[in-house]
């Protein structure tokens, strides 16, 4: 019986039958790279945001890693729609707001313990708040020092 | 008859599906590479591959989006639902070209479930393998979105027409091109 419920599940899974209601949210935060954020794999949680990780945030977003709202008290929001765009992995659809504080409208879901965000509307865009440059250099620090050099003709 | 069982089998999963990922150990046979990634666990498993607008809306393109729409996978043995973050490539890659061309199959996967982080109630996933094959699918589609850069040499993301567009107008700081001229002059010191 145990197996019959797992594959009624499963079945439906697939064919986004599992759809239910969101919650509206209006939400302000800050748009991050979510792979760097909650993997840690290129520095601790302050430093792989703002404009210290501005263009690693464009190379991310550029190559589909989910970009996610980054709330005041630390709650992500899986970014999956925007303003009724679904192709936001498209590698284009997301770069101008990298970095970005913003306050947005939309539609959240929970599911498994993470919160997804369908965005309708952009409230309210401050551009990049979070300066956080001075404190941590570039991150990743060795790969665009090494493009900037490049552009450079160093 | 039929629409009672399965009625029955979603009231009973319900609990199921909105408990926090479990803590399941699924690292049996994997040969999934140990990145150095935070509360990283090797996790193979059967999936359904679906994208994460389909499945939270049941807004469903055949195709699941090509590639353009986030990945996810529903693991088959209890039901999570998650979110393809990387694929195995190291240079900023996501992992929704490799697993669009399964939309809606059921595939293996092999790689890691990560992420610890106290405000995040579930695990995210780095797709490494599928179906025994690694998952290297970026860059193909990437060049032939990009015909002219893709002849170029070196990495993707220096070449990207896109991303260099913005860096040019907003700099490497996306703060403009004045204060980025003066903080790069600071760094390369």
């Amino acid at each position: 019986m145990k197996k019959l419920f797992f594959a009624a599940a499963f079945a439906l899974g697939g064919s986004g039958a599992m759809a239910a209601q969101g919650e509206p949210i209006e939400v302000t935060g800050e748009i991050i790279d979510t792979w760097c954020y909650f993997s840690g794999v290129m520095g601790d949680t302050d430093a792989v945001v703002g404009s210290a990780h501005h263009t690693c945030a464009l190379w991310c977003s550029a190559g589909g890693i989910p970009v996610g709202i980054l709330t005041e008290d630390g709650t992500v929001y899986m970014v999956v729609k925007w303003e009724g765009n679904a192709s936001v992995a498209d590698g284009v659809a997301l770069l101008d707001i990298q970095s970005h504080t913003l306050t947005a409208k939309g539609t959240t879901y929970v599911r498994d313990g993470i919160n997804y965000i369908f965005v309708e509307d952009v409230v309210a865009d401050q551009g990049i708040v979070n300066q956080n440059h001075e404190d941590f250099g570039f991150i990743p620090s060795g790969p665009v020092l090494k493009t900037i050099k490049g552009k450079l003709g160093q | 008859m039929m629409k009672r069982i399965v009625g029955a089998a979603l009231l009973a999963l319900s609990p199921v599906l909105l408990a926090p990922v479990s803590a399941a150990d699924f690292s049996e046979g994997s040969q999934a590479k140990n990145w150095p990634l935070k509360g990283r666990e090797k996790a193979k498993f059967k999936a359904k591959v679906v994208d994460a607008v389909c499945h939270l809306s049941g807004d469903c393109p055949a195709d699941c989006g090509g590639g353009t729409r986030q990945m996810a996978l529903v693991r088959e043995a209890d039901g999570v639902f998650l979110l393809a973050m990387k694929n195995l490539q190291g240079q900023f890659q996501g992992a929704n070209f490799d697993l669009a061309p399964f939309c809606g199959q059921v595939v293996e996967v092999d790689g890691l479930m990560v992420g610890d982080d106290p405000k995040l109630g579930g695990k995210l996933y780095q797709t490494q393998f599928i179906n025994g094959e690694k998952a290297f699918g970026f860059t193909k589609p990437w060049k032939a979105r990009n015909l002219e850069a893709g002849k170029k040499k070196g990495a993707w993301f220096r070449n990207d027409p896109h991303i260099n567009e913005r860096i040019e107008k907003t700099g490497f700081l996306g703060l403009g091109l004045e204060t980025d001229g003066e903080f790069i002059a600071e760094e390369l010191e």
